[in-house]
């Protein structure tokens, strides 16, 4: 069909192809032996990462049993040193307290009157209340830690506390510890001194119990929480029933109320970014927004977190307690309170957060995707923290015991401070 | 525990055999302990007085497909072959650009179930890879294997019986997906009930190819010949192994389901493109290819380290790690069949550089065949972790399967459309420039495609990799690329129109040569 000459090289239709005897070429040789030495040594050290996996596996169960072999009789060494890691940010480190905020534990009549008993019992469930420990007035906001550590460890802890600071004679073993769990294991924190005077015989005198009173508006809220409306996903689907958040979603249980409202206002301006809360801050008005962060102010839950970063937990509690001055970053805990616990109005508990959700916040303020902090304190940590140092600091607040629920009336007296949007209806 | 040990075991010994085996098979060619061709070998070996008037005693490596009958014979087979598989491309095609403009307009079809993108591109790579790959290369296969033969094809009935129960099948399976009844299993699915009619189909495409081997008038099987019967016995193992409903479970499935998937690619469409190619570089070349010893080696080390290519898809996932790593490996050693097939291949074309001037088919095919050896090195490096990190994940690894499954498979095939339509009609191709304006946009069109992913692919993997941006970053950055997709897409859909142009214009046209076969490069 074209004009132009066959070219004279071309066969003839007829040709039929075939394959000439040549040798394979020396390259093809060496590049197949090379491919299989490579291929052999990367079986073969695969197969050894196995097995000393297999081996750790083996290992730990071991020291688990041999644990649980001693755990019969406390060790207090043990204790202190479980005493000095989650004790000793508030109670100091003798437990000596701190006038005015955090009761005593040394020399203290509540902890002399209920034993090694009444300190499993209360470290188990956290106080949440005005309490007199040796006649003076504390706001008790103890976290609960039944949660974050073992039996064993609180048996060590309490039976630390009991003889090792108090001169008291009996400890309370694993197994004891382990009965007081199944019965008040997922109780609430106790309800201030009116409620620690149930446990402890003979405790001297107590302020009343402020019962909660439940607003006029917690129907409206559980529906919003439970079931949601039709511009409002249910709360509790993403964050738990107890609000305890889960992976990338956030705990919200025990957070400052004034936080939670600034954050579904921000939410709302898009002054914080997320499209899921986004859809749902737009779908609220400023009254549930209030009423929201009260509820899941006064919420108290256990924690839901556990280390899943493969975090360095050493260099995380280092960052907490005494933060790096060689990259410029502070202690958490100046900030958000000892142990994390948080300081109201402002710095939002980050004890037993969710370790996903905290180390995408920070990597969220590394790369300016979240900018909603008061003074922009936290873009300059976030920029700070490297990827292995953000999956530290977060699995070591996972560990941590949950921030008590914020009191009723100092709840009250926060209202006037929810900051409110203008021009939305009230 | 102890299962998991046995299995690894028994896998990291099947990577062992494999390994011996080369060896030893590399070693019998050295030695020459293996019987190499010769003249006579080659040469056909007829019954006493049926067609040794054809033969050719001073030529020993001649044959004359279309005087003994053979070319006549296969032919109506081939061309209902061609015509589905060219239909299912434009199908495919459509819907595949469909799913590509989808990506970059999101509300552009959004009304309507069938037209969302979760469908069309599902029904896109069904169309593509069983309708049009699988058939345009039995399309091949059914031309090819009687000619290295020497023989007739055998049971041309049930072979269209085969063909009209596969599209029947493909049909019905691309329905149901388009109206949201499927196996959920990617490359799978089709629902299991209409894979039984696919299975009816692909047994009889199976018995008449066995048949017309076993009847060869040749003792040595030509190199296209191992490629062409181990995919058509692969295929329907793979297919019904992987197809059974209720077999496998969890993790379990997720394991076939990728031990399916590429084994698809590595061996069915690519023993179709690689066999193809095989016989077409040299035949209309007329020179022979390189070497008989890389042959074998090619093709048996594809036949050994293939089978375990697929689980490096699930790197990162709750598999244990030897199994990943075991696939890791096979895919690494996949350099070693592609430099063998390469060598064979490209130092015919590099040698007679004139012919990609002369003949059109050769163009595409030898292209093709060049394609196939930077997919499979892009492959095999894409399997190590480090690469896999980034890659996986992203559109980098579907600018991969289209080197693969397109630049590859799919322009050797055309190639091969537009070689043997001539020759099994008697007529000329009526648009001849239109297959030049097929190759350019196919390749122009590819290469806009093929780089946009990758590029874009990179940048995606990298964001997502960053854990200092939102998620959402690593999709807004790649709306440009995903635009170059589209462009690209719409040329490539362009050249097959005029693919389909001219196979419709040549069934209108009238014979214009009955078994005039000089000249016919010229043609192209």
């Amino acid at each position: 069909m074209t004009d132009k000459k066959p070219d004279p090289r071309r066969p003839d239709e007829n040709f039929e192809p075939f394959e000439e005897t040549r040798r394979i070429p020396w390259p093809v040789y060496s590049i197949a032996i090379a491919l299989a030495i490579w291929g052999v040594i990367m079986l073969v050290q695969t197969s050894t990462a196995v097995q000393v996996a297999d081996k750790t596996q083996e290992e730990v169960a071991k020291e688990d049993s041999t644990k649980l072999a001693q755990a019969a009789a406390p060790d207090l060494d043990a204790g202190k040193t479980l005493f000095a890691d989650n004790c000793a940010t508030c109670h100091g480190d003798a437990g000596e307290g701190v006038a005015g905020a955090f009761p005593p534990l040394h020399g203290s009549d509540v902890v002399k009157l209920g034993g090694a008993k009444a300190v499993t019992h209360i470290g188990m469930r956290g106080i949440g209340g005005k309490l007199n420990v040796n006649g003076d007035g504390y706001e008790g906001q103890m976290p609960a830690f039944g949660s974050v550590l073992s039996d064993t460890e609180i048996s060590e802890i309490a039976s630390y506390v009991a003889t090792g600071l108090n001169d008291d004679a009996k400890t309370i073993s694993a197994p004891e510890v382990a009965d007081i769990r199944k019965v008040a294991g997922d109780k609430d924190p106790f309800d201030g001194g009116a409620g620690l005077a149930g446990l402890i015989n003979d405790l001297p005198a107590q302020p009343n119990s402020e019962a909660a009173d439940q607003g006029a508006d917690s129907e409206r809220v559980a529906q919003l929480v439970g079931q949601g409306t039709d511009t409002v996903w249910a709360c509790a689907s993403c964050h738990g029933d107890k609000g305890e958040g889960i992976e990338t979603v956030p705990r919200l249980a025990g957070l400052p109320a004034p936080y939670l409202a600034k954050q579904l206002h921000d939410f709302q301006r898009g002054t914080r970014f997320n499209d899921s809360m986004a859809y749902v801050a737009k779908g609220l008005s400023d009254r549930e927004i209030g009423e929201l962060a009260n509820y899941y102010a006064s919420m108290s839950s256990p924690s839901g977190a556990k280390p899943a970063l493969q975090g360095d937990l050493k260099r995380g509690a280092q960052l907490a307690k005494q933060g790096d001055w060689s990259i410029g970053v502070p202690a958490c805990f100046t900030c958000h309170g000892p142990s994390g616990v948080g300081v109201a109005p402002n710095f939002p508990g980050i004890a037993a957060q969710q370790p996903s959700y905290v180390a995408h916040q920070l990597a969220m303020w590394a790369g300016g995707a979240r900018h909603n902090s008061p003074l922009g304190l936290m873009a300059g940590i976030g920029k700070a923290l490297n990827d292995s140092d953000r999956r530290a600091v977060a699995d070591y607040l996972a560990s941590l015991a949950p921030m008590p629920a914020m009191d009723k009336t100092e709840l009250a007296a926060m209202e006037s401070n929810i900051p409110v949007r203008e021009g939305v209806d009230q | 525990m102890q299962i998991t040990e046995t299995l690894g075991l028994l896998l990291a010994l099947s990577f062992v055999i494999s390994l011996l085996a080369l060896t030893i098979l590399i070693w019998a060619i050295a030695n020459k302990q293996v019987h190499t061709p010769d003249a006579d070998d080659a040469r056909t070996i007829f019954e006493p007085g049926e067609g040794a008037d054809i033969d050719y005693p001073d030529k020993p490596h001649h044959f004359d497909t279309a005087r003994s009958g053979i070319d006549a014979n296969s032919s109506s087979v081939v061309m209902w072959l061609i015509a589905a598989a060219v239909f299912w491309l434009i199908y495919g095609s459509l819907h595949g650009l469909a799913a590509s403009l989808e990506l970059h307009l999101p509300d552009l079809m959004s009304g309507t179930a069938q037209m969302t993108f979760g469908r069309m591109r599902t029904v896109h790579l069904n169309s593509v890879a069983y309708g049009w790959a699988s058939q345009g290369g039995l399309a091949a296969v059914c031309w090819i294997i009687p000619r290295i033969f020497r023989t007739n094809l055998r049971m041309t009935g049930l072979l269209k019986l085969g063909i009209v129960l596969w599209n029947i099948g493909l049909a019905a399976g691309v329905l149901a997906i388009a109206n949201g009844w499927t196996d959920g299993l990617e490359w799978l699915e089709i629902p299991w009930q209409i894979d039984i009619i696919l299975a009816a189909g692909a047994a009889c495409f199976v018995a008449p190819l066995i048949a017309t081997a076993k009847n060869r008038n040749v003792h040595h099987i030509y190199v296209s010949g191992w490629y062409f019967l181990a995919g058509v016995l692969w295929f329907p193992v793979l297919f019904i192994v992987a197809n059974i409903p209720g077999v496998h479970h969890g993790v379990e499935q997720a394991t076939m389901n990728w031990w399916y998937a590429h084994n698809v690619l590595g061996l069915w469409l690519t023993p179709l493109g690689v066999g193809t190619a095989y016989y077409f570089i040299p035949k209309i070349i007329g020179k022979p290819v390189y070497s008989y010893a890389l042959s074998l080696v090619g093709f048996w080390a594809l036949a050994l380290f293939y089978s375990q290519v697929g689980i490096h898809h699930l790197i990162g996932g709750p598999v244990p790690t030897w199994l990943v790593t075991l696939s890791v490996v096979h895919s690494v050693m996949m350099f070693v069949p592609v430099i063998a097939v390469a060598i064979n291949q490209h130092v015919t074309v590099a040698s007679n550089l004139w012919a990609l001037k002369e003949s059109m088919p050769l163009r595409f095919i030898s292209f093709g065949a060049v394609m196939y050896t930077l997919a499979s090195f892009q492959g095999s490096i894409e399997a190590l972790r480090s690469v896999n990190t980034i890659t996986h994940f992203t559109h980098y690894t579907v600018a991969h399967a289209h080197l693969g499954a397109y630049a590859f498979v799919s322009l050797v095939l055309m190639g091969a459309i537009y070689q043997i339509v001539p020759r099994a009609t008697g007529k000329y191709w009526p648009f001849p420039r239109m297959i030049a304006w097929h190759f350019w946009l196919n390749v122009i069109g590819f290469a806009v495609y093929f780089f946009s992913l990758t590029i874009g692919g990179i940048l995606q993997g990298l964001a997502q990799l960053d854990a200092t941006k939102p998620f959402a970053d690593s999709v807004i950055l790649l709306k440009p690329y995903l635009e170059g997709r589209s462009l690209g897409g719409g040329l490539m859909t362009l050249g097959h129109v005029l693919l389909a142009i001219n196979l419709i214009a040549i069934g209108f046209a009238k014979k214009t040569r009955e078994t005039e076969t000089e000249n016919m490069v010229a043609a192209e």
